[in-house]
Order: C-alpha cells, then sequence, then structure tokens
C-alpha cells in the first residue's frame, strides 16, 4: 500500500469522514484501512465494490467535486484491490510466509486440528439434515389471530402516583457539585507579568528566562507569553542557542508603560 | 381441569405461532402446575389417532400441527409444500452458526475453510438464521443467529436440544486415518 493512500485514509486526510457499512465492519474508512493493514480484518471478506458504491453516492451527495479526495479514494481502492488480488493468488501474502516459518510437521499437526475441528460440524450437519428431513415438512397454523381476538396494546400496570413523584424526584434532584479541588488558580496575569517583567528589564538589561520564571509550570507558561508580547512589541530581544537551551532576555528599546494601562487587551487574556 | 384443558386448547389453537407456558399460563390465569397438567392432558387427547392434528412442542412453545398421516389431505387442499432442501453446505453453515452463535461471518468462514457469505445470505433469506446485532470487536462485524422458524423446521424445542458437538469429534481410529492420508498426500507432493 502506498504511502500516498495511507496518507489519504489518514485522520484529517481527504477521506476522512467517509463512513464505511458492509458486513463485516461498520465504521470510519480510515479505522477499515488500519484494521487491513494490521490483519485485523480480512481483506477477503471485504467488498472493495460495496467501497466503491459509498463513494460515489457520497460524490453524489456532495455539492463541490474534491478532485484531491477523489485521487486519493482512486489510489485507495486500487492498493486495496491489488492487496485483495495478491491474497487471492497467494503471492506475497502474509499468510503463505507464515506456513513457510512452520515446519513440515507442525504445518500437519495444524492442518490436522482445523480438519478435526471442521470434521464436529460436519457431523452435526449430517445431524441438522436427518432432522431437517424428518421435521421441515410437518404443517403448523399459519393464520395470524383474528383481528377481534386482538388486543389494544397495554400501557403495562398503572403505576401510583407516589411512584411518578419518586422516580421523577431523582431526575429533578441536583446533582453533586463536582471536585474542582484539584484545579488552582493561575497566580499571576499576564497583565501582572507584564509589569513584572518590564521592572526587571529597567533595573537589569538582561537576564535569563530561569532566572525570572515562577517555579509553577502554568505560570512559567504566562512569563512566557509576556516575554513573547515584549519581544512582539520591539522592547525585548530573546536569545535560544538551540532547542530547549537556556532564554537570555535582553532589553532593546523603550519599555512600555508599567502601571498596565496600554494592556487592557491583554487583560482580557490575562 | 377440563375448563383448563379446553382453555388451553383455544389459546393453542388460536395461535400462529408456538405459546410458552408463561403465557399460557398468564392466558388462562391458572397456577403453572394446573397449566402443566393441563397440557399433558391435552397431549394425551391428541396423541391417539381420533384427531386430525397432535400437539407439538416446537421452538420454545406449544402448538398444533397436522398429524403426519393427514399431511396428503392438507397439501392437496390448500397447495401447501415443504421448503426446499438444503445443500450440504448450507447446512454446514447452519451447524457452524447454531453452535457457535452469536457469530460472525468471520468465524464461520474460519471453520469452514471456505467464504461463506453465499451460505448466510441464503440462510437468512429462508429465515434459518438473523443477525443478532453486531460484535464489540475493531470492525463491530455483524452477529449471526439461528431463528424461531430453524427450531420449528428442525423439530426443536429450544437450542438445548442441539446434540452436544462433542458427539460429533472423530474416532481415534477415524483421527488416524485422516492423519495417514495427509500424510500420504505429503508425500506425493514432495518433490
Amino acid at each position: 500500500m502506498s504511502d500516498m493512500a495511507l496518507r489519504a485514509a489518514a485522520p484529517g486526510g481527504p477521506l476522512d469522514g467517509l463512513h464505511v457499512d458492509l458486513d463485516v465492519f461498520d465504521g470510519p474508512f480510515d479505522l477499515l484501512v488500519t484494521l487491513i493493514l494490521r490483519d485485523e480484518v480480512d481483506i477477503w471478506e471485504i467488498h472493495v465494490s460495496r467501497i466503491v458504491a459509498e463513494y460515489i453516492l457520497r460524490l453524489a451527495e456532495s455539492e463541490e467535486f474534491d478532485l484531491e479526495a477523489t485521487s486519493h479514494f482512486i489510489v485507495l481502492v486500487a492498493a486495496l484491490l491489488e492487496l485483495k488480488s495478491r491474497r487471492l493468488l497467494d503471492a506475497g501474502s502474509p499468510f503463505v510466509d507464515e506456513l513457510a516459518e512452520l515446519d513440515e510437521e507442525a504445518a500437519g499437526e495444524e492442518l490436522l486440528e482445523t480438519l478435526l475441528r471442521f470434521a464436529r460440524f460436519k457431523g452435526a450437519a449430517g445431524r441438522l439434515g436427518v432432522l431437517f428431513a424428518e421435521h421441515a415438512g410437518r404443517l403448523y397454523r399459519t393464520v395470524p389471530v383474528p383481528q377481534r381476538f386482538t388486543r389494544a396494546a397495554s400501557a403495562g400496570p398503572a403505576l401510583p402516583p407516589v411512584a411518578l413523584a419518586r422516580a421523577l424526584g431523582v431526575l429533578l434532584a441536583e446533582p453533586p457539585a463536582p471536585d474542582v479541588s484539584h484545579i488552582t488558580d493561575i497566580a499571576v496575569t499576564l497583565v501582572a507579568e507584564l509589569r513584572r517583567l518590564r521592572d526587571l528589564l529597567a533595573a537589569d538589561e538582561s537576564f535569563t528566562f530561569s532566572a525570572v520564571a515562577p517555579r509553577d509550570r502554568l505560570e512559567k507558561a504566562v512569563t512566557f507569553f509576556a516575554l513573547l508580547e515584549l519581544h512582539n512589541s520591539g522592547e525585548v530581544s530573546l536569545c535560544q542557542s538551540r532547542p530547549f537551551a537556556e532564554i537570555t532576555v535582553t532589553r532593546t528599546g523603550p519599555l512600555g508603560p508599567r502601571d498596565g494601562r496600554s494592556d487592557d487587551a491583554l487583560a482580557a487574556v490575562g | 381441569m377440563i375448563d383448563t384443558v379446553r382453555r388451553l386448547e383455544a389459546v393453542i389453537f388460536i395461535s400462529p405461532r408456538p405459546v410458552p407456558t408463561d403465557e399460557l399460563i398468564a392466558a388462562c390465569d391458572e397456577p403453572a402446575e394446573a397449566v402443566e397438567a393441563g397440557l399433558a392432558a391435552l397431549a394425551a387427547e391428541y396423541a391417539g389417532e381420533r384427531h386430525g392434528i397432535e400437539l407439538a412442542q416446537v421452538a420454545g412453545g406449544y402448538v398444533l400441527r397436522v398429524a403426519r398421516d393427514c399431511e396428503a389431505a392438507v397439501e392437496r387442499f390448500a397447495g401447501a409444500r415443504r421448503p426446499d432442501d438444503l445443500s450440504p453446505a448450507l447446512l454446514e453453515t447452519l451447524a457452524v452458526v447454531a453452535y457457535l452463535q452469536p457469530t460472525t461471518r468471520a468465524e464461520v468462514a474460519q471453520v469452514r475453510g471456505v467464504s461463506s457469505e453465499w451460505a448466510l445470505t441464503s440462510l437468512v433469506e429462508r429465515g434459518l438464521a438473523e443477525e443478532r446485532g453486531r460484535a464489540d470487536t475493531p470492525g463491530a462485524p455483524i452477529l449471526y443467529a439461528t431463528s424461531a422458524r430453524f427450531l420449528q423446521l428442525f423439530g426443536l424445542r429450544a437450542l438445548t436440544d442441539l446434540d452436544d458437538l462433542d458427539a460429533f469429534t472423530l474416532s481415534a481410529a477415524e483421527t488416524d486415518e485422516l492423519r495417514a492420508r495427509l500424510l500420504s498426500n505429503a508425500e506425493r507432493r514432495r518433490p
């Protein structure tokens, strides 16, 4: 199966969302392809023509023609057909490879086990054949119950009003408040952090990120976001020698207001 | 007692399907023991050769059916004909479904060693097998099971009436013979 075909069927790919409803599989097309590749769904059992029919129906219902998605679909279906034909011809089949790995004696024993299992069902089929011959011709009454004897659909046994009230009470009761004790408030806001960083830059023209970042992971993110804002406004330059290395912050221009008045828009975010 | 028997007869007569015992108890509004005794009396009444119908227990309930020796007359009257015979492939597939139910098409094919799509479709069309939801496995394949019609056509009261599958296990001698045949075939094909 080509990489192109796999990309087409991948989540987010052009065929994402195509739903197939087959006898052996009901679900998204990309999952079907994944399962076939993992040998969890036997491609012998898949009717590629049904998949094509479903896709054509979807195309007919769609208002626009997506050339890229359709091209990917054709590539994918061709790959499925190739895989299926290969397995039918036993060339390159994983089953053939598996058999090749078995030694002759083990393969013989496995075949014998399969035949012995089948023989039990074949014996049961023979018995069913005898039962069918004996009983299938029996004649039973097949006429429906006359209309005047059929009863109207019953609403079931009547329940006292108290039972209804009790059942509704459960539905109307206020559910217990979820436990949010594990969620903590962010101690710093973006505006406050901008103000703090500007104060620090006023005192010292250069410092490292780790020197000024708080310990809390979320607060660290706020500090980083504030630094990006300062960089955008041209107040600082940020320097990092390699990914994940220390970030050095250096003042490059005049600092913005430190009372936070011009950061109203950010206040909403912070 | 006679009243119970008559009421049981009336309910079973009017029903187009086998009536389970609990439905007979509810319809007659009698205790279970009385209904069971009534059913036994009814069966005895129809067991003789005085009636053209007989009481049968199939597909999980009681039903009246035409007595064997009267079938020809009914067939001439109503044009009734017995269902078409089942081929060995259909019987094999039905056996796998009956013993492994609910089962998937892939499982049936695995046991039989050949694709069983046509056979399963044919069994569903004949009303002997039916879809029974989907498996909770990757791809959610359709599950198949036998139907009430299967029980009726094969004269079974319930699935528990099926012979134990182990009863069809090949004997040691048959297994040895099969092994010898496989070895002989392998020898012949050896280059």
